[in-house]
């Protein structure tokens, strides 16, 4: 692998990049403090539970759109079917909490496989076309299959089962803070593991596929092999978070599979920062605490995310986490220019 | 009147609701703690928070509105009639059935809230309700699908509106009965749960009355625009188009019935209606001759509706619609039964309202024990023009109005 194709060729979505690969323990470290933070600084736990499950699923969606550069209407397919899975296994099987995770995760992942395949025989506006029109696709199967999914009524009874080992409970989970222990627990081993896929070869030729496909391509990566497999890791761990989302509500919503929250995840995603698994949870816990407050004061709250989408789209490209980086960088350049001139 | 003996349900608005007023959160955090720490038995001294489960932002939040409008008049009223504090929290749905699952979550876990009322959309009415019933309190809400009050029904929720089997009966009925020479009915359905549901009523319907059913067009819950379906209804040549949709889409549908000169071929029936903010939305071009069916009306003339009329004019300087009734009357009963009862949660207050009747603003309205459903009248209105208008809200006449409601057996609850 050319060490060079890991490079940013430009400095729009790169900063966050940067400082991710040049302090990847600070913003590990930031992470965990964010995680252990969260229930205390937020209103209740199940926000913050909101707020992880809806993080992993941006860090799945970062992993397509900020390492690979796909732009996927898709992601409510992987969650949607998640959570369906997830929930009609324990009902009608009474699995586990853990199997029934693993399924989820599993479905996820093998529909994205599928979904990938199809899609990235096209390539831009044709493919974003083509993960609308699939998920789109899902909808009406969800919608059509109501004796499965409950239609537009939705799942409803879904449980939420404890940690349990070989029958022996471990932990109940019916507690808010108890299932944010285990969304965190689940939320740090995910993020770890997107940060080794992102820094091994793998990710650095996703990288190399997004900056210039074709010059990967030219020096002998499969580069569709590449990108199904991006896909179908995108759709493991959106499918998990789902799942997660359906435990929370003990309930399947049809909306989980709707496009909108296609659009949802997509707008995490860009607002925290595109390309930095730091920014999915910026980006998450900004939208949904922004939408908490926002619903409260004003019934045409979506109008100021859509200003909010504009501001971040125009002035901070790497997104709030870029915003952030770029905030630190020009501090410590001042700072320098203080010393020097001292 | 007819009475069968019988439940349904109907469901159309989404519930979007804000949490706003932190002092009135704050209080209700109080109220929580010393819920969950004794018994349900409330005192006098004591607050009552009610929370409202409204789409007050979002797709749905024109219905939202009123209905708010609705639970805060109950609220000031019954202040003052009991002489105690009533402090209202409303919970913004933002018309997404998983966010108002997780506020209501927090609201029980973090302000030990449980008494619950609103929540127009089918989907998050049932999501709510379960979450409520796990957590012994008590919902009630105007949604629509049959399953509230049916398979999915629970000992925790209590749903004011008519059914769809209530629906069809108190609308296909009255005019196939004074109509002999409609013999052909053509309908329009939305292809889901609801939608089907309506149908296989009228289907039933048209079994029973020996008219023929010359077709059916479904489409799905997203289309706007009918021009397909009205021309194969035209094609089939029918007395009467029946619209079994609601909300934006049966107005559309209608729109672009009346666009096409059905109205003037064939009558048209529109089932599930809105109500008053629905045929304001439509003027008098478009309903002018239009049957409609509908779970309030302003006009009925009845004590309780003649007083809510005049409060709601006072307060709010409008006419009562069916989001701002509904809300008010659920507000006000689920209110009255913590009043006499004593108890703000639990089974006492649920058997406070099993069996409860009052007057409500369609007459004496009787929640039914077996399944929890108020059992009250459904109308069929006409829509007028223009210049038989003799007031601002006066849209429509009454034809008929009486109640239908399935057995609890039949429609599948058991409590």
């Amino acid at each position: 692998m050319n060490p060079k194709l890991t490079t940013p060729a430009r400095g729009d979505s790169r900063p966050a990049n940067a400082i991710f690969r040049r302090r990847p323990a600070a913003t590990t470290l930031a992470m965990l403090a964010v995680v252990i933070a969260l229930p205390l600084v937020v209103p209740s736990a199940t926000l913050a539970c909101e707020i992880l499950i809806f993080a992993m699923a941006v860090l799945g969606c970062n992993l397509l759109l900020g390492y690979t550069g796909l732009l996927s209407f898709g992601q409510a397919i992987f969650f949607g079917s998640g959570a369906y899975v997830a929930a009609l296994a324990m009902i009608h099987w009474q699995v586990g909490l853990f199997t029934a995770l693993l399924l989820a995760a599993a479905a996820g992942g093998l529909l994205a496989l599928l979904v990938g395949a199809l899609a990235i025989r096209r390539t831009g506006i044709y493919f974003v076309m083509l993960t609308l029109a699939l998920t789109q696709m899902a909808y009406f199967i969800a919608y059509t299959l109501s004796d499965w999914t409950g239609g537009d009524n939705g799942l409803l009874d879904v449980p939420r089962p404890p940690v349990a080992i070989g029958g022996f409970t471990l932990f109940d989970l019916e507690s808010p803070l108890a299932f944010y222990g285990l969304v965190a627990v689940l939320f740090v081993f995910l993020y770890l593991g997107a940060r080794r896929v992102i820094d091994s070869a793998f990710g650095s030729t996703l990288l190399a596929i997004r900056e210039n496909e074709a010059r990967a391509a030219a020096v002998g990566y499969d580069t569709r092999h590449f990108k199904i497999l991006a896909f179908a890791l995108s759709g493991a761990v959106t499918g998990l978070a789902g799942a997660l989302y359906a435990m929370l509500l003990n309930f399947a919503p049809l909306s989980n599979i709707e496009l909108p929250m296609s659009e949802q995840i997509l707008i995490m995603t860009i607002i925290g920062g595109t390309g930095s698994l730091f920014g999915s949870l910026l980006g998450a816990g900004t939208i949904v605490i922004l939408g908490d407050l926002l619903s409260a004061l004003w019934p045409r709250w979506m109008l100021l995310l859509g200003v909010a989408l504009i501001a971040v789209v125009m002035f901070m490209r790497g997104g709030l986490w870029g915003g952030l980086e770029s905030l630190g960088r020009r501090r410590a350049g001042a700072a320098r220019k203080t010393q020097e001139d001292a | 009147m007819r009475r069968d003996m019988l439940s349904s349900t109907n469901r159309f608005t989404t519930p979007r609701v804000s949490t706003r007023l932190l002092p009135a959160t704050l209080l209700a955090a109080t109220l929580g703690l010393g819920l969950a720490a004794g018994p349900s038995q409330a005192q006098d001294e004591t607050p009552i928070t009610v929370y409202g489960v409204k789409s007050l932002s979002g797709s749905n939040a024109s219905y939202g509105k009123y209905a708010e409008m609705g639970s805060k008049l109950a609220v000031d009223e019954m202040s003052a009639t009991l002489g105690r504090q009533i402090d209202y929290v409303s919970i913004d749905t933002e018309g997404n059935a998983g966010r108002a699952v997780r506020k209501v979550q927090e609201a029980i876990a973090q302000n030990g809230a449980r008494l619950f009322n609103g929540a127009t959309l089918s989907s998050t009415a049932l999501a709510v309700g379960k979450e409520v019933n796990s957590a012994g309190g008590v919902f009630m809400t105007p949604a629509g699908a049959d399953e509230i009050t049916g398979s999915e029904c629970n000992s925790a929720t209590f749903r004011w509106s008519v059914p769809t089997y209530g629906a069809i009966q108190q609308t296909l009925v009255p005019y196939i009965d004074s109509h002999p020479d409609a013999k052909r009915f053509y309908t329009i359905t939305p292809q889901y749960v609801f939608g089907e549901a309506l149908l296989r009523n009228a289907e039933k319907v048209f079994a029973d009355k020996g008219v023929e059913h010359v077709g059916n067009s479904y489409h799905s819950l997203q289309e706007q625009e009918f021009s397909g379906y009205l021309t194969n209804a035209m094609a089939a040549n029918p007395d009467v188009l029946v619209l079994l949709n609601f909300g934006s889409q049966s107005s559309n549908a209608l729109r672009q019935a009346v666009n096409f000169g059905l109205n003037q071929q064939m009558d048209i029936i529109m089932v599930w209606s809105s109500g008053l903010e629905q045929l304001q939305e439509l003027g008098n071009d478009n309903i002018d001759g239009i049957y409609f069916g509908a779970q309030y009306w302003h006009e009925v003339d009845t004590p309780a509706n003649r007083e809510l009329v005049k409060k709601v004019k006072e307060a709010y300087g409008v006419t009562p619609n069916y989001p701002l009734a509904a809300d008010y009357t659920m507000t006000k009963t689920l209110l009255q039964a913590v009043a006499d009862s004593g108890a703000t949660q639990g089974e006492t207050l649920i058997h406070a309202l099993e069996g409860r009747t009052y007057q409500g603003p369609t007459g004496e309205e009787t929640i039914r024990a077996a399944d929890h459903q108020v059992l009250k009248d459904y109308y069929l209105l006409e829509g007028k023009g223009a210049a038989e208008m003799t007031d601002a809200s006066d849209y429509a006449d009454i034809v008929s109005s009486g109640q239908s409601f399935l057995s609890p057996a039949q429609s599948g609850c058991h409590l």
